[in-house]
C-alpha cells in the first residue's frame, strides 16, 4: 500500500515559530518521499487545532501521521486520540519534540531551523516503519490484598469487603489486632478500645468475602494496578503457598518500638524497674502496677523522647500516652508522683491539650528536661536532667518509664522490596507525595496505610485507612475495563537461545521460562514495555512493539546522515 | 565450586606415572573402573594423527589413547559440554577433562542456561598454555615437540600470545585440578575444589593430605611472570589499539568471516545479530550511506560487528583465544578482547569462571557499584 505521509508542524502560540523558520521546515519537508501534507497551525493541541487535524486526516486520507510540536509527555495522548477519531490507528503516529528539545534551547534561529528539519525528517523515517498495535482491553480484578492484621488492615478490609470484592487479608502472626491489641485504653477518650477491637476482628473472621490469611507471609507480587499476582506463604499448614490475584495492594505491616537498650544512658536492661512504655501497657493491662519486689511505686519518672535525636524524628504518640500512663497510675496506684520528664509537648488537635491539662495535677508533673539519665543511686534510682536553665537536677524514683522511639518494622525493607515500592529516609515507607498522594506509592496500586507509613495515633491510622479504601473503591469498580499496555515486549521463539537473562533483568515478573522448549516467553498482559529485557537479549530475540530494530535503525541512519 | 585460586586446603598425592597426562588418564581408568562415573570427556589425537578433538568415552581401553593436555586448542571445552547438556543432561555421569580457560567458559555458559553441570565432573590442571593453531597444524610433529618442552619448564616463548600473559592458567575452578606444579617425580598433586570433588576422592579411596607449599610457590612464581608480561604488553599494545582510528586500523584486514565468533564459546545465540537480516538493507541505503560519507566499504560494519561482540561476551570473555586461533587474517582478537575484558571485569569486581554462584553482573543490581559514573561525582 502507498504511503500518506502528514506533517503537522505546531507554531505553539508563538513558543515554536519565534525561534523556527516554520515556512523553511516546510518548504524542506514536504517534497520528502511519501509526504503528501505538510503544514502548520497555530495551536494543534487547541480544541480547533484537534478538530482541523482531524478532518485533514480524513480529507489527505493520511496513512501515518508526524506531528511536530512539545514533548510527548504533554501531548502524545492528545495527538492518538486525534489519530483514534479520524479512524486512524494511533500507532501511526509520530510526535516530534521541537520545542523542549529544539526551539527552546537551541539559541541560533538558523541552527534551529536546520534541528527542527533534521528532526522532523528523521520522524518521517521512522514513521514509514511503524505498524497498527492494538490495544486489548481487561476486566479490572477488583479483589485486594491487605498485607498486616492490625487496625489499618482490619479497617480497610471491613470498607473493601462486599459480594463484588474479596479481600485477603495477610497476617504474619497467628492473630488479627497488631499492636493495638495490646492496649488496655487509648487516648484521649480513655475508651477500652481492646472491646472495639474484638468486634470489629469478630466481623473480620465472620464476613464472607474477607479471607484471613494468618502466619502468612508475602514473597512475590508482580503485576500492576488492576492484576497483581501475588504469593503468600503460609508458615502453618506445612508451608503451603499460595497465588492470589488481586487488582490492589495494601501494606498496613505497622511498626515496632525501638529497643532502649542500645542507648546507654538510660540504663534499660541494667537497672531494675526501668521499663519500656510497651511492657508498662503490659503490666497495666494485667491489672497490677507493682515493681520486682511487689510492692507498689510511690515515683515514677517517664522519660520522653527516648532516641528522638538518634532517629531524627518525633514519634507523634509518646506525649499522648505518656499523659495516658499517668491516668493509669492515677487509677492503679493513686499516691504515686508522676514526672512526665519531656523536651517538647506534642499534643496538637483539638482534643489533646485538653486531655494533658486534665491528666496534670498535684502528682502528675510535667518536668521539663534535657539530657536525661538514669542511674543507680543507694537503694533507688536517680534521674539525672538539665532543667531549662541548664542546671543539673536530680529526682529519686522508683520506677522508670521510657518512651521509646518509634521504627519501622523488621520487615519493612524486605516488604518495600517485594512491592517495588522505596523507603524513606527512616525506613518507612515512603508515599507517593506528602499532600498529593499521601496513602499511595509510586507504584501505582499499592497503597500504604497506617504506622507502616511513619509512627501515628489510631485516629490517623484509621483516617489513612480510610483514605486507602476510598482511593480504591472508586477506581477498582468490579467489572470495569482497563486497556493493557501495547506497547509490549516480544520474545522470537526462534531466536531465543534459552540463557534467561531477559528473566533476570525483568522488573515486572512479566517473563517465564518454558523448561520443555528451552525459551523464555512474555506474559503480555504483565509486561510494561520498560525494554530491559529487549537491551540484555544478546540473540536479538526480546523486542519491543513500537521500538522495533528496523524503527530504531532507520531513525538513527536519517538522523545522523 | 566456591574457593577461588589458592584457596586449596589440601591435595591428594597421585603417584606420577610417567608425566601428567599418563597419571591423570590412570586416574580416570581408576574412576570408571570402580564406577565413579560412566563416560570421560576428553581431547584424543585423530585418527590422522595431526589434530585433537573431543570425544566421549564409554570404553575404558580407550582412555589409553586420551590427550587430557593437547598442544592446542581445537574445539573449545565449554562449547563442547554444552552441545553434550544443553537440551538435558542424560543419566551419564560424564567427567569432562578440559584447560582452565575452556572450563571458566563452561561455568559461564552454566549462568546462562546452555551447559548443564548436574551430571558433569569439571576437571582441569594447571596449563602452560597452548600452540597456535596454524602453526601446530603446518608442522605437528614439531608442534607437539615444541609444546612437551614448554610444558616440561613452563617456558611459553613458542606458545601462543594470549597464553603468555594468562595469569588464569593455575586456577581452580572446577571440581577437581590436577597440579603440574609442585608436584615431583614421585608424585603429581590432585586438589578437590567441591563436593562432587570430594566424593570422587572419597569413593577412590584417596587420602587428602597437607597443602603443597612449593604448588604456593611455583603458582605465584608463574602467575607473576605472566601479570609482569601482560602489563607490559598491554602499554605497547595500547598504543596500537587504543582509540577509534586505531582499532579500526586493527580490524583493516577482517574479512567478515566471522569465524571468531562462531568458536567463541560465549557467543551462545542461536543467529548472531550480526550475520541476521537485521543488518541487511536495501540497495538505496548503501548508497545514500555512500553518497553522505564519499564512499563505503561492503559489507560495512566491520568494526561495529566486534564492538557489538565485545559488549556481549566481554564481561565473561575467558582469553581462551579461540577467536585467534580462527582468526585467518591473523587480527590478534584474543589479545584485544582480552585487554578490553580486563577493564570492564574489573569494573564489575567479576572473574568469570571463577564461581558459579557469582551472579553475571548486568543480571544483578547492586548499590555500591559503577559509582565512578554517578552524575554528581
Amino acid at each position: 500500500m502507498t504511503k500518506r505521509i502528514g506533517v503537522f508542524i505546531c507554531e505553539c502560540g508563538t513558543n515554536i515559530s519565534d525561534k523556527i523558520d516554520i515556512n523553511k521546515v516546510i518548504e524542506e519537508v514536504a517534497s520528502l518521499e511519501d509526504v503528501v501534507v505538510a503544514e502548520s497551525a497555530k495551536l494543534l493541541c487547541s480544541p480547533e487545532g484537534r478538530i482541523s487535524l482531524e478532518k485533514r486526516i480524513k480529507q489527505e486520507a493520511l496513512t501515518h501521521l508526524v506531528v511536530a510540536a512539545c514533548s510527548p509527555r504533554d501531548h502524545q495522548q492528545t495527538f492518538m486520540s486525534v489519530c483514534k477519531r479520524a479512524g486512524m490507528n494511533p500507532y501511526l503516529l509520530q510526535l516530534v519534540n521541537i520545542r523542549e528539545q529544539c526551539a527552546w534551547i537551541t539559541e541560533d534561529s538558523a541552527r534551529a531551523t536546520e534541528k527542527a528539519i533534521r528532526m522532523i525528517r528523521t520522524a518521517i523515517s521512522r514513521v514509514r516503519y511503524h505498524v497498527r498495535l492494538e490495544k486489548r482491553e481487561i476486566v479490572v480484578n477488583s479483589d485486594v490484598l491487605v498485607v498486616g492484621g492490625g487496625i489499618a488492615g482490619i479497617e480497610i478490609s471491613l470498607m473493601l469487603a462486599c459480594p463484588d470484592r474479596t479481600v485477603y487479608l495477610v497476617e504474619k502472626s497467628t492473630i488479627l489486632g497488631g499492636m493495638a491489641r495490646r492496649f488496655e485504653r487509648v487516648f484521649p477518650g480513655m475508651d477500652k478500645y481492646s472491646e472495639v477491637l474484638e468486634t470489629k476482628i469478630g466481623r473480620v473472621l465472620e464476613h464472607q468475602n474477607i479471607r484471613v490469611l494468618t502466619a502468612s507471609d508475602l514473597e512475590q507480587i508482580i503485576g500492576f494496578y488492576g492484576n497483581f499476582e501475588a504469593r503468600v506463604r503460609c508458615k502453618i499448614e506445612g508451608e503451603v503457598t499460595r497465588n492470589l490475584n488481586v487488582g490492589a495492594v495494601v501494606l498496613t505491616i505497622g511498626s515496632q518500638p525501638s529497643d532502649p537498650s542500645g542507648i546507654e544512658k538510660y540504663g534499660y536492661g541494667e537497672i531494675d524497674n526501668v521499663l519500656t512504655a510497651l511492657e508498662f501497657e503490659e503490666m497495666n493491662r494485667s491489672g497490677q502496677i507493682a515493681l520486682c519486689n511487689g510492692s507498689l511505686p510511690t515515683s515514677v519518672a517517664i522519660v520522653h523522647c527516648v532516641g528522638r535525636e538518634e532517629k531524627g524524628y518525633c514519634s507523634e504518640v509518646c506525649c499522648m500516652y505518656a499523659l495516658k500512663f499517668a491516668r493509669y497510675l492515677r487509677e492503679r496506684v493513686p499516691y504515686a508522683k508522676v514526672s512526665l520528664l519531656y523536651s517538647e509537648m506534642c499534643i496538637p488537635g483539638k482534643t489533646y491539650q485538653r486531655f494533658c491539662e486534665e491528666t496534670l495535677g498535684d502528682n502528675v508533673k510535667l518536668v521539663r528536661s534535657s539530657n536525661v539519665r538514669v542511674w543507680e543511686k543507694d537503694e533507688g534510682k536517680a534521674v539525672s536532667y538539665l532543667d531549662e536553665g541548664g542546671a543539673e537536677q536530680t529526682l529519686i524514683v522508683d520506677m522508670v518509664i521510657l518512651a521509646p522511639a518509634i521504627e519501622p518494622t523488621s520487615d519493612a525493607r524486605r516488604i518495600a522490596e517485594i512491592a517495588g515500592i522505596p523507603l524513606s529516609i527512616d525506613g518507612f515507607f515512603a508515599e507517593q507525595h506528602e499532600k498529593l498522594g499521601p496513602v499511595a506509592t509510586s507504584k501505582e496500586g499499592v497503597f500504604i496505610a497506617g504506622c507502616a507509613q511513619g509512627p501515628k495515633s489510631i485516629s490517623d491510622t484509621l483516617v489513612q485507612a480510610d483514605a486507602a479504601a476510598g482511593l480504591i473503591l472508586s477506581s477498582l469498580v468490579p467489572g470495569r475495563r482497563m486497556e493493557v499496555e501495547a506497547e509490549t515486549s516480544q520474545i522470537l521463539e526462534s531466536f531465543c537461545q534459552g540463557c534467561r537473562s531477559c528473566i533476570s533483568v525483568c522488573s515486572y515478573g512479566a517473563i517465564t521460562f518454558d523448561e520443555r522448549m528451552k525459551v523464555a516467553r512474555v506474559n503480555e498482559v504483565i509486561c510494561r514495555g520498560c525494554g530491559n529485557c529487549a537491551a540484555s537479549c544478546p540473540s536479538g530475540a526480546a523486542s519491543i512493539r513500537h521500538s522495533t530494530c528496523d524503527q530504531i535503525y532507520q531513525e538513527i541512519t536519517e538522523a545522523t546522515r | 565450586m566456591s574457593n577461588s585460586v589458592g584457596d586449596e586446603t589440601g591435595a591428594v598425592r597421585l603417584a606420577n606415572q610417567g608425566g601428567a597426562s599418563a597419571t591423570l588418564i590412570s586416574f580416570l581408568k581408576q574412576g570408571m573402573d570402580v564406577g565413579v562415573f560412566d563416560a570421560v570427556l576428553v581431547p584424543m589425537r585423530v585418527p590422522a594423527g595431526d589434530a585433537f578433538a573431543y570425544v566421549l568415552i564409554r570404553d575404558i581401553a580407550l582412555l589409553d589413547d586420551a590427550c587430557p593436555l593437547p598442544p592446542i586448542v581445537a574445539v573449545q571445552g565449554g562449547k563442547v559440554v554444552s552441545r553434550l547438556t544443553r537440551l538435558g543432561n542424560g543419566d551419564l555421569k560424564v567427567v569432562a577433562v578440559m584447560r582452565p580457560c575452556e572450563l571458566r567458559a563452561t561455568i559461564e555458559l552454566a549462568k546462562l542456561g546452555q551447559t548443564n553441570l548436574s551430571n558433569i565432573t569439571l576437571v582441569s590442571m594447571d596449563c602452560p598454555g597452548a600452540l597456535a593453531l596454524a602453526k601446530f597444524i603446518k608442522d605437528p610433529e614439531g608442534g607437539t615437540e615444541i609444546f612437551e618442552k614448554a610444558a616440561q619448564d613452563w617456558r611459553d616463548e613458542d606458545l601462543r600470545p594470549i597464553c603468555q600473559i594468562c595469569h588464569h592458567a593455575t586456577m581452580i575452578s572446577g571440581d577437581l585440578h590436577l597440579g603440574l606444579l609442585g608436584g615431583d617425580e614421585n608424585h603429581l598433586l590432585l586438589i578437590s575444589n567441591s563436593e562432587k570433588g570430594d566424593e570422587i576422592v572419597r569413593r577412590l579411596g584417596l587420602t587428602i593430605g597437607e597443602k603443597s607449599s612449593v604448588r604456593v610457590t611455583e603458582v605465584q612464581r608463574v602467575t607473576q611472570k605472566r601479570l609482569a608480561k601482560r602489563e607490559e604488553w598491554r602499554s605497547e599494545f595500547e598504543s596500537r589499539v587504543k582509540g577509534i582510528s586505531n582499532l579500526i586500523n586493527s580490524l583493516e584486514t577482517c574479512i567478515n568471516c566471522h569465524n571468531c565468533m562462531r568458536v567463541c564459546p560465549l557467543c551462545y545465540c542461536r543467529l548472531c545479530y550480526f550475520d541476521s537480516e537485521n543488518v541487511r538493507h536495501p540497495a538505496d541505503d548503501y548508497i545514500d550511506q555512500a553518497m553522505a560519507k564519499g564512499s563505503l566499504r561492503l559489507p560495512p560494519g566491520t568494526l561495529l560487528f566486534h564492538l557489538g561482540r565485545m559488549t556481549h561476551m566481554s564481561l565473561m570473555c575467558v582469553s581462551c583465544g579461540a577467536c585467534e586461533d580462527a582468526c585467518p587474517a591473523s587480527i590478534p582478537i584474543a589479545q584485544i578482547f582480552s585487554f578490553v575484558a580486563d577493564k570492564a571485569q574489573r569494573t564489575f569486581d567479576y572473574v568469570p569462571g571463577r564461581c558459579i554462584d557469582d551472579a553475571l553482573p548486568l543480571t544483578v543490581y547492586r548499590e555500591n557499584e559503577l559509582h565512578e559514573v554517578d552524575e554528581d561525582e
